[in-house]
């Protein structure tokens, strides 16, 4: 650096000040660019993303106006008024419920503990917030305020929903009915259910909450929706579509090494999987329609290797599994593995796959998704988006009808029928109803399938049932769900064949 | 500094006094735009206090929360304009009005908002939000006044350039051991009732001093390069005191967890450099030692960790650490496009402000909600207005340090600005420095008074170019060339 001319310096200097200029001027645009990805920026919270965040339900505005304004009623599908709202004395808002049955599905709305349920996924269009979309906020601006507030009517069946959940009783567990063909819901009921109304009444709120929180019984979770359960045998029929669907097994496949493998158990992986059927069937080997009547753990093992875990993991993806069932209630994702396995699909191995296709593996599934599984089937194979909101009633923006929408076609209507064929041996065949007993409703015929689904060490085994009726052209849908109730033909079975009778007393038998 | 002012005879200079219509007429826009933003805000208070109280309202009466404090404000721009115009320089005449603009924004904001938030007693008197911010508004305006008027010569600038340093530093270490620990970050320096945060000054000094180093070595800079490998690096001896200062000031500022202000003078070191070589290549070099940092400080700090993990996802913890960033953001959307009106925001949870920092770290927020979109563009563009007549004056400016002070002073405003709204709107990681001339602090609005001032004195386009600066140029590279030769075998 030292060899520099000292004319040579001063040379630079000055063609250097005139490039001075132009890293001003380059620096300026920078400036410039950075300022534009502020106004991008701005633009995304108060275009883009202004509604919702307006009009969530901890926003202090949204708050500040669930204290004064009277929120929109919701009723029930024949018009019974499920939740409604008054002034108190001192002409505050006080919401109240119709009962207990319905807290799990339409929550709560307190001052204090903010929103739950249906009160909380449409708590702005029940406030009369909704339609804060940008423009529609636009010329709001300009016009006089109105009463803006929306009702919600369900799909819910308030006869269907007290039914279920006293049919649940002291047990803790979960029902889900709802229409195959339109994918709207019955009845969605959890048990333990709570005093929505105690926890609305500011006077009431904090005690009652507080002992809510504190039960180990956990009444707040909606189990229908958030609980995750090992799935039992009910999952052999999400095995079975799989197969179908993928052509890795037909109707009529058999399995050579089955008949051999019942009286010792099927060794995978050194893993021994057992049957208790083996007095009934003897030396058969069995097809899909009798492996589903008589629950063969084997049969299905064997076909759940034919399907592989890849696939396995596709197919039942298709039916909702994987990611949150989009819902007008918050709902868990149910899991065929853990996912973190080396084998394709995420399992850890063979014994693995071979477990979670009969229901047993690290298979998690909400009570919710399970009836999607039986309501595909009933539907020839079209699952229809699960909805228990079909119209946001009123006069401001936003008032408008739901139908009923297709969700996916999850396989073909003859595939569909095989099963609906297999689910009905299951419940009406000679074995099957040894298996599912009382899950047939009289004069109507059932199809369906019970889960035992094993926890381990001692205690009972959740019981589980879903089916449909009737097979042909079929109305209801169910999954039936007992915390350690004990044997799926024990509790779930009988509790899904009563409420489905309900069903058809109320409805008219087809 | 003042005796350097004083130092040039006054003799020299003829005071004739200069209209000065632009300003006048920006002024007036000024004036009528808080006014009417006043009489709206007292009229939505009222309509709200009527309709929590359950009332009707029969009959407004237009008059602003305080009507005598923005009185007041208006008078000292009207002051500070009457004095450019008796002093008859020919300098910058839209800078006044837009920070004028910007700071009677940031009046109305502190008068609306609850007094108590921010309280301090001086004797008897026991001041408020509103009063202390247009306290410190007028003082700010008195010190654009004064350097505005009276800075004729930059030569106690550049000639001190180490002096500055050194006593930004000695600043810094003040605070350092005498300072006072506000949300676990060692920031503010209390003497007697007032208490101030010596990083906004610096950011000036740091500026100076870049200013003056870079403009001294800026050829050898740019030209000469340190070969490591394939790599060219700029020639590491010059760079050296350079990157020694910076690097004293950001490990200072680190240990102090003053993160905004990190981020701030790191970016002023980058752009004054690339400003100064146009090479693009070190602003190349010096994000990759951004970034090194960043990786470096994340991992090491866990108020950083606290602050990036808040900043990914706010709503994990809502009620909790991500409170702030949720509200901010719920005002946002619930400004929309027009906004909800000037007093009409910011609604209180139990008497409490959803946005604590509300008047030093999210004053954005609160007017995103209050103007709404269309405003919050409105307010960044008043930004962009400051930010390009600081670098038109570098532009013009015949003199390199003149350029790069000019240049540097503005991008501190712009480069503030930038960083906290971008905070703000979840762009990046939160960092608590102030929105220049709005934000509540006294020496935020020092600090930024005394950039104002300077940018203006520095636009004179006076019939007498200042003469020192001249004379600087012709003997500066003399002496450089005489350093090299007595090192040069």
């Amino acid at each position: 650096m030292s060899s520099a001319a000292p004319g040579g310096i001063r040379g630079l200097r000055r063609r250097r000040s005139r490039a001075i200029k132009a890293n001003v001027f380059r620096t300026g645009v920078a400036v410039i660019a950075g300022f534009a990805v502020l106004a991008v920026g701005a633009g995304w919270w108060q275009v883009v993303e202004a509604e919702r965040l307006a009009t969530a339900a901890d926003n202090p505005a949204v708050i500040a106006v669930a204290r004064r304004a009277l929120r929109g009623e919701i009723v029930d599908r024949n018009g019974a008024w499920l939740a409604r709202s008054d002034r108190d004395q001192n002409g505050e808002a006080l919401r109240r419920y119709r009962d207990d049955t319905i807290s799990q599905v339409v929550g709560y709305a307190s001052r204090k503990y903010g929103t739950a349920g249906l009160e909380r996924t449409f708590n702005a269009q029940l406030l009369g917030l909704s339609g804060a979309d940008p423009l529609g906020g636009l010329a709001g601006k300009f016009l006089p305020a109105q009463d803006r507030r929306l009702g919600l009517q369900l799909s819910l069946d308030l006869r269907l929903q007290r039914a279920a959940v006293r049919g649940l009783g002291n047990d803790i567990g979960a029902v889900v009915m709802l229409d195959p063909v339109t994918g709207e819901i019955l009845a969605l009921a959890s048990t333990p259910v709570y005093d929505a109304s105690a926890i609305a009444d500011p006077a009431t709120a904090t005690r009652t909450f507080e002992a809510l929180q504190a039960d180990e019984d956990r009444p707040l979770l909606p189990r229908a929706t958030l609980g995750r359960y090992v799935p039992g045998s009910v999952f052999k029929i999400v095995t079975g579509i799989a197969g179908l669907d993928t052509g890795a097994i037909t109707p009529a496949t058999t399995f050579q090494q089955q008949p051999a493998a019942e009286e010792d158990g099927l060794l995978v992986d050194g893993f021994r999987i057992r049957d208790g059927h083996h007095p009934m069937t003897g030396d058969t080997a069995l097809d899909m329609a009798e492996a589903t009547e008589v629950s063969c753990n084997i049969w299905y093992a064997l076909a759940g290797l034919a399907i592989g875990g890849d696939r396995l993991v596709d197919e039942a993806s298709k039916l909702g599994f994987g990611s949150a069932i989009p819902f007008d209630l918050p709902t868990a994702v149910s899991s065929v593995t853990s996912g973190d396995g080396r084998m394709p699909g995420g399992f850890s191995d063979d014994a693995e796959l071979a477990s979670a296709a009969f229901g047993q593996g690290e298979t998690f599934v909400t009570p919710l998704q399970m009836a999607l599984v039986a309501a595909a089937v009933a539907n020839d194979g079209v699952l229809m988006r699960p909805h228990v909101v079909t119209a946001l009633t009123g006069d401001g923006p936003g008032a408008r009808a739901i139908g009923p929408e297709t969700w996916r076609r999850v396989m073909s209507p003859d595939d569909a029928r095989a099963l609906q064929a297999a689910m009905e041996q299951a419940v009406e065949g000679d074995l099957g109803r040894l298996f599912t007993a009382g899950a047939a409703v009289p004069g109507v015929p059932t199809a369906g399938k019970s889960g035992t689904a094993e926890l381990g060490g001692k205690g009972e085994p959740h019981s589980w049932f879903i089916g449909f009726a009737p097979v042909e052209n079929p109305q209801v849908a169910i999954a039936v769900l007992v915390e350690r109730g004990g044997r799926g033909g024990e509790r779930a079975a009988p509790l899904a064949g009563a409420l489905m009778e309900r069903y058809f007393e109320l409805y008219g038998t087809p | 500094m003042t005796a350097a002012i004083a130092a040039r005879p006054a003799s020299r200079f003829r005071v004739r006094p200069r209209p000065r219509f632009t300003e006048l007429v920006l002024l007036a826009i000024v004036a009528v735009a808080l006014v009417v933003g006043a009489v709206s805000l007292g009229a939505t208070e009222q309509l709200r206090a009527a309709t929590e109280a359950g009332k009707a309202v029969r009959r407004l009466d237009f008059l602003p929360p305080d009507p005598q404090g923005l009185l007041v404000y208006l008078l000292g721009l009207a002051a500070v304009h009457a004095g450019f115009v008796l002093a008859g320089r020919r300098t910058d005449q839209v800078l006044l009005p837009t920070v004028g603009m910007l700071g009677g924004i940031g009046l109305l904001l502190m008068q609306r908002l609850p007094q108590n938030l921010v309280v301090q007693s001086f004797g008897s008197a026991e001041l408020g939000l509103g009063q202390l911010q247009l306290a410190w508004l007028l003082v700010a305006l008195a010190v654009v006044g004064v350097l505005g008027l009276a800075v004729r010569s930059d030569t106690w600038l550049r000639t001190y350039k180490y002096t500055w340093a050194a006593a930004g530093i000695g600043l810094l270490l003040l605070v350092f051991v005498f300072g006072s620990e506000v949300n676990g970050a060692r920031l503010s320096l209390s003497i007697g009732p007032v208490t101030g945060q010596p990083s906004e000054l610096l950011k000036v000094i740091l500026v100076v001093f870049l200013a003056a180093y870079l403009s001294e070595n800026r050829a050898l800079l740019a030209e000469e390069s340190t070969r490591i490998g394939p790599v060219r690096l700029p020639p590491l001896p010059y760079l050296a005191p350079m990157v020694v200062m910076w690097a004293i000031a950001l490990g200072i500022v680190v240990v102090q967890r003053d993160l905004g202000a990190a981020l701030l003078f790191f970016a002023i070191f980058l752009s004054l450099l690339y400003i100064a070589t146009g090479r693009p290549s070190y602003v190349v070099l010096g994000l990759l030692l951004f970034a090194g940092g960043a990786i470096v400080l994340y991992s090491l700090f866990g108020h950083v960790q606290a602050r990036v993990d808040n900043w990914l996802d706010p709503w994990r913890d809502p009620q909790g650490a991500g409170f702030q960033v949720v509200q901010a953001l719920y005002a946002f959307g619930r400004g929309g496009i027009l906004g909800v009106g000037l007093g009409a925001g910011l609604p209180t949870i139990g008497g409490r402000l959803p946005i604590p920092a509300v008047h030093s770290d999210y004053p954005l927020a609160a007017l995103g909600e209050e103007l709404g979109l269309v405003g919050l563009l409105a307010l960044l563009g008043l930004y962009l207005v400051v930010v390009s007549r600081g670098l038109r004056i570098a532009a013009a400016s015949h003199d390199d340090f003149r350029s790069l002070l000019a240049a540097g002073l503005a991008l501190v405003v712009g480069i503030q600005a930038f960083i906290i709204a971008a905070g703000n709107l979840k762009l990046i990681p939160l960092t608590g420095i102030t929105l220049p001339f709005i934000s509540y602090g006294g020496s935020s609005l020092l600090a930024n008074a005394v950039v104002v001032g300077l940018l203006i004195a520095l636009s004179d386009r006076g019939i007498e170019p200042p003469p020192a600066p001249r004379d600087r140029k012709r003997h500066l590279p003399r002496l450089s060339r005489l350093r090299r030769a007595r090192v040069a075998p």
